[in-house]
């Protein structure tokens, strides 16, 4: 069964053209038709409406497995699917004897209620990275099983929920020659935020794989629109590299509440992965006894690194440099700047440059990514590297840094302290960030 | 311990400045308040009544210090806006029929305030035709192009101007014995006139779009659980605020205009009638508090308004966007700058009546959201343990009642004089 992705079209034109497959009224239903149609036993004796439809979460389009009943005042009662015979016509008709099998209504933390935890709500559309709200739910009708395909985010279930699709179409027709487009989108793209507050995590989890599809950016700009709820429930689902690069990302009042509201040992292990930069950068913003509390559960390595890099005034080079960066010592050869270069796993933010330092860690020179590449790799660096050295001072002032980028045009600059010792670097990203923000 | 440790652990000094931080929805929702509309109200009241009416700022101020307390929490808890959970909790089409009636009840109230600015610079001699485009433009100008937290604390300034009110009402020597008589012992009065000038009162104080605007100012400082009973003492002084205001306009108009038997039907004419009896100065701080008033919540309103319609609907929103990202937003906002702006433009149009239809359409509101708001601040799916207690729901409940009574006789004597002969 082929299943659009993502639809927009006029309705009727759409249909013609082939883009639904569309074998007469039944194929598709939406959940807003179902909702509140009667619902009668074998001999057609009326037990209630139809009040909500429950689905299992997981697979790739869920399928409704249970159906919820009013009976009258307030009472709801839950019935398998399976017991359903028909739900053409304007009624949902059930098997025989399937009116002694209701029970209790019970949702699991893999389980979603459409009308409850999903009609009406918001979602993140993974495709369009955007939130958007639910005006509908498109199911599948196959055989008997109904199964959740598409979402509505447009205009036309917005007005066919308000019975107002006729009326308008007309006007809109009539005089623009203009129809109102569906826009749906597919339930893989569709990552719902979860409706009541204890089941809701479980349910992200199972749902979360539309999230690692965004970019950490496009995640960003979601998560600041979204509640402070869905904000933190959302970014507990994310792996943790995905995790840090989106903390990188968000607005500095986003960075200190979520990085708040997860727990010390998360929260570190968050800080380890980020650039260091960026991490000292959220770091200064925290009150001083949760700043400690977060450097007794960090590993000792990116401890005393960020520790150092807090040590530097704000507003200074020494500040916003980060300590990743390609060395080799000046004794050395090109082959062994490759072997570092091959070493190093994590991500760099700049590998244009690799420092050439002597056996006390000072400044010698520098050698490009070209020269890693053409050079004969027995070549001594000593005899390769520019000797003519642009840096900064870890305590210049970020105006000095953003003229030294202008006048040399370089990606990256190194920073040194008083005795020439390399401390980190700074990109050009790194300082259009920083101007940015003034 | 250095200076700032040792400011940072003491106690009341971080409560002072949390206190500080969470500082300013209740205080801008209270000036916002007492707009155009609500100024016209007082002053109308004070001049027909005299201090007889003084007595309904009370359960004014109760109303709406449980209504905007109920927003605030609502806000600190969910996170989400009235409209967000208005459309998630109750059916579309109630959705519907709300945003509906406040898009039209504040196309008609965002008319009024553009009336306030006309009659206040009428005061100084300006015509409506030269001061309603600039104003409109500068509005415009400082939606699209200027930055709104910017805005929002120019207007936190310019709530400050309101205080001028207190001046003009002193300057008015009123007769503070007569004051204290009819609050004590209020007169009260069941003819139709009395009965319809308390509902506007209450209806002016309490607007539903303020309920919208609360929650989302809350929401929009960020302000957590933890910090939430400082967020209530915003809402305390906000309410003060606004009463206060209410009260020295009231006394203001009641001391010169109802003793010497002056009629009036807009803000502007008790701007212009305070002249001969409490001097022209008096007269031109009333005429600069009525637009400091209609210029804030001209710009407030219809941005509000648009905002809040395309939360609860799902379109893009927001003046940080182009209008090609979110059409529908810029679409609303200019649709009621514009119908608002031609209502007041257009010669002879029927002021009054908009004012008072507009009125009445808030009262009709205000009951239907305030019971939105207490079902779902009820819900512990909702809130959690941060529902209402018994004390704010019986006010909550009992206001509700009160308001749909109320509301009721004023449609019914509505009807009854526009279809009695002439």
């Amino acid at each position: 069964m082929s299943v659009p992705e993502v639809t927009e079209k006029a309705a009727g034109a759409g249909a013609s053209a082939g883009t639904v497959p569309n074998h007469g009224e039944n194929m598709f239903i939406f959940v807003s038709e179902l909702l509140g149609r009667p619902v009668c036993d074998a001999g057609g004796r009326r037990l209630g409406r139809v009040h909500d439809l429950k689905v299992r979460l997981g697979e790739n389009f869920p399928r409704v497995a249970t159906l919820h009943i009013r009976r009258g005042r307030g009472k709801v009662l839950a019935l398998d699917w399976a017991e359903v015979a028909s739900f053409s016509g304007r009624k949902v008709v059930l098997a025989p004897g399937g009116e002694e099998k209701m029970t209790a209504p019970d949702v699991k933390g893999e389980e979603m209620l459409l009308k409850e935890e999903l009609l009406d709500k918001q979602v993140v559309d993974t495709h369009g990275a955007k939130i958007e709200r639910v005006n509908d739910i498109h199911l599948l009708i196959i055989h008997k099983d109904l199964r959740v395909v598409h979402v509505d985010i447009g205009r036309r279930g917005l007005l066919r929920r308000l019975d107002l699709l006729r009326p308008v179409e007309g006007l809109t027709k009539w005089f623009f020659e203009y129809e109102v487009p569906e826009v749906l989108v597919s339930w893989k793209y569709i990552q719902p935020l979860g409706g009541d507050l204890h089941r809701a995590e479980l349910k992200l989890n199972v749902a979360a794989r539309g999230l690692h599809d965004l970019h950490p950016s496009e995640l960003a700009d979601i998560l600041e629109d979204l509640d402070r709820e869905s904000q933190t429930r959302i970014f507990k689902a994310l792996d943790l590299e995905t995790a840090a690069d989106t903390l990188q990302e968000v607005e500095p009042w986003l960075q200190r509440s979520l990085l708040e509201g997860a727990p010390a040992e998360k929260a570190s292990d968050l800080l380890e992965e980020m650039e260091p930069d960026e991490a000292t950068d959220l770091l200064s913003e925290l009150p001083e006894d949760r700043k400690r509390k977060l450097f007794l559960t960090m590993e000792r390595p990116s401890r005393e690194v960020l520790q150092e890099l807090l040590t530097y005034k704000e507003g200074t080079a020494g500040r916003i440099m980060t300590t990743d960066y390609l060395t080799v010592r000046e004794d050395q050869t090109v082959g062994d700047a490759v072997r570092e270069f091959k070493n190093t796993t994590h991500p760099l933010e700049s590998v244009a440059y690799t420092f050439v330092l002597d056996a006390g860690g000072r400044l010698r020179g520098v050698i490009t990514l070209r020269h890693l590449l053409l050079m004969d790799k027995e070549t001594p660096v000593r005899g390769l590297m520019n000797t003519h050295l642009v840096r900064v001072w870890t305590d210049d002032d970020l105006k000095t840094v953003a003229e030294t980028f202008g006048k040399y045009k370089f990606l990256m600059v190194p920073v040194v302290d008083e005795e020439n010792v390399l401390c980190g670097v700074i990109t050009f990203q790194d300082i259009m960030e920083e101007r940015c923000q003034l | 311990m250095t200076l700032k440790e040792r400011l940072k652990n003491n106690r009341f000094l971080r409560n002072m400045f949390v206190f500080l931080a969470v500082l300013g929805p209740g205080i801008i929702t209270g000036s916002v308040d007492n707009d155009a509309g609500g100024i016209t109200t007082y002053s109308v009241a004070g001049a027909s009544y005299g201090y007889q009416l003084l007595w309904t700022l009370l359960p004014s101020f109760i109303l709406l210090l449980v209504v905007q307390e109920m927003n605030a929490r609502m806000g600190v808890v969910t996170g989400k806006g009235l409209a967000d959970l208005i459309r998630e909790n109750f059916s579309i089409k109630v959705t519907a029929v709300i945003f509906l009636g406040l898009v039209i009840a504040n196309i008609g109230n965002t008319a009024t305030e553009f009336a306030g600015v006309a009659g206040s610079l009428m005061v100084f001699g300006v015509s409506k035709y030269i001061s309603v485009p600039i104003v409109a433009v500068g509005v415009w100008v400082l939606v699209t192009k200027g930055n709104y937290r910017t805005a929002e604390r120019i207007f936190l300034f310019f709530s400050f101007c309101l205080l001028s009110y207190i001046i003009s009402a002193v300057l008015a020597k009123p007769d503070w014995a007569k004051v204290g008589q009819s609050l004590v012992r209020p007169a009260m009065h069941f003819d139709v006139p009395y009965l319809s000038m308390v509902l506007g009162i209450v209806g002016t104080t309490v607007a539903p779009w303020m309920q919208f605007y609360m929650q989302s100012a809350v929401i929009e400082k960020g302000i957590r659980v933890e910090n939430y009973k400082f967020a209530v003492w915003d809402v305390v002084i906000g309410c003060v605020a606004t009463v206060v205001v209410a009260f020295f306009i009231m006394v203001a108009c009641a001391a010169t205009l109802n003793v010497n038997g002056v009629v009036i039907t807009e803000a502007k004419d008790a701007a212009m009638a305070l002249t001969p009896f409490a001097g022209a100065f008096a007269s031109q701080l009333f005429a600069f508090g009525l637009f400091v008033a209609s210029v804030f919540s001209a710009t407030i309103l219809p941005l509000a308004t648009a905002f809040f319609v395309c939360e609860a609907f799902g379109f893009e929103a927001g003046i940080n966007k182009r209008i090609g990202e979110a059409p529908q937003f810029y679409a609303l906002f200019g649709f009621i700058m514009v119908i608002s702006i031609l209502i007041i433009l257009i010669p002879g149009a029927p002021l009054i009546g908009i004012t008072i239809w507009s009125q009445v359409l808030n009262a009709v509101l205000l009951p239907v959201v305030l019971i939105s708001m207490i079902r779902m601040v009820n819900n512990k799916k909702i809130m959690g343990t941060h529902v209402n207690n018994a004390v704010q729901n019986a006010v909550g409940w009992a206001s509700t009642v009160i308001l749909i009574i109320l509301t009721g006789a004023l449609l019914v004597s509505q009807a009854v004089t526009l279809l009695a002969p002439k």
